[in-house]
């Protein structure tokens, strides 16, 4: 810094001029890390509440299955578990985001919107052709064992891997792509492979995922 | 160097504080007077009074929509307040450095 600032007004009138370089240090410090934790909507709550539904919705759905040699499908059961699970989560996750959101407008308001809009049409894209195949006749066993739980999942990760890119969201952007990965890589293992490992790879790195959100939330500030 | 080079302006606990929330937020993204005013617990009347020091030197921009109780404030951190806070950061880490 080269010269002092002349604003035509004392720091001592408005308490600036007892505040040592140490304590403003901690208020940057502390301030930036509260509004941080309170703006940002990945909250590593939800990030386990996600490890949860893979663990033990796609997992319920694999537990049914597990002594099939063929193909009858997932018990009624896995797949109400599963379901409530997403239910559960989603209605979970709600606060936290309208918590991080609430008050902000602008930029990020428009992007979250358009985000949202591309989410569902990819998810609806996807179950849309899930439906096509059963209609053009594909078997149950590709269109609901392998196709069912890991196409769709890919289609939702790819339509965030842009946004996620385009704001510089690093841990998003990886784990949409590691969850394309394992989402890709389970389908060469039939019904049983495409439920249980997606699941518990999905589970994996939601669990690493909220690790580094946690991580970041922590972190100090730098400029 | 002394803590005279700081920027007086944001060298109060109360303006650093609504900086750097501020700067917490894209460029582009505005803040609601009320969730601000939540977030840093201060008096309604504290805060205008701050906001309105910070608003004459050009650091936000407070724009108001709507009208009586339904109007709402808007607060936004403009390119001159967040260089002006960068400035005062990277000033107040020579300073630490240099103790």
């Amino acid at each position: 810094m080269n010269g002092t600032y002349d604003t035509g007004q004392s720091g001592d009138a408005d308490g600036g001029g007892d505040l040592d370089p140490r304590q403003a240090a901690a208020i940057i410090e502390q301030t930036a890390i509260r509004a941080r934790r309170q703006f940002d909507p990945s909250s590593p709550i939800a990030a386990v509440l996600g490890a949860g539904v893979f663990l033990f919705g796609y997992g319920a759905v694999w537990w049914s299955m597990r002594d099939q040699r063929v193909y009858t499908g997932p018990a009624g059961w896995s797949v109400a578990v599963l379901y409530g699970l997403i239910a559960i989560a989603a209605i979970a996750s709600r606060p936290v985001v309208r918590r991080a959101t609430a008050g902000i407008g602008g930029r990020a308001r428009r992007q979250m919107q358009m985000q949202a809009a591309a989410v569902a049409a990819a998810g609806i894209a996807a179950w849309t052709v899930q439906g096509a195949l059963r209609y053009l006749g594909v078997s149950f066993e590709v269109v609901y064992g392998v196709y069912g739980p890991t196409v769709p999942l890919i289609a939702l990760a790819a339509a965030s891997t842009g946004f996620a890119a385009a704001r510089g969201r690093w841990p998003e952007l990886g784990l949409a792509i590691v969850v394309m990965l394992i989402a890709a890589g389970s389908t060469f293992f039939g019904p049983k492979g495409a439920w249980g490992l997606t699941g518990l790879g999905c589970a994996i790195a939601l669990l690493l995922y909220a690790a580094v959100l946690r991580t970041r939330l922590r972190r100090p500030v730098r400029s | 160097m002394t803590s005279d080079a700081l920027n007086p302006l944001i060298h109060v606990p109360a303006r650093l504080r609504i900086l750097v929330t501020l700067a917490a937020l894209d460029d582009g993204d505005t803040l609601s007077f009320t969730r601000l005013q939540e977030m840093l617990d201060l008096t309604a009347g504290n805060l205008i009074t701050h906001l309105r020091k910070l608003e004459d030197a050009g650091y936000v921009r407070a724009a108001k929509t709507g009208n009586g109780a339904s109007s709402l404030t808007a607060v936004t951190l403009t390119r001159p307040g967040r260089a002006a806070l960068d400035t005062y950061t990277a000033a107040l880490r020579d300073l630490l450095a240099g103790l």
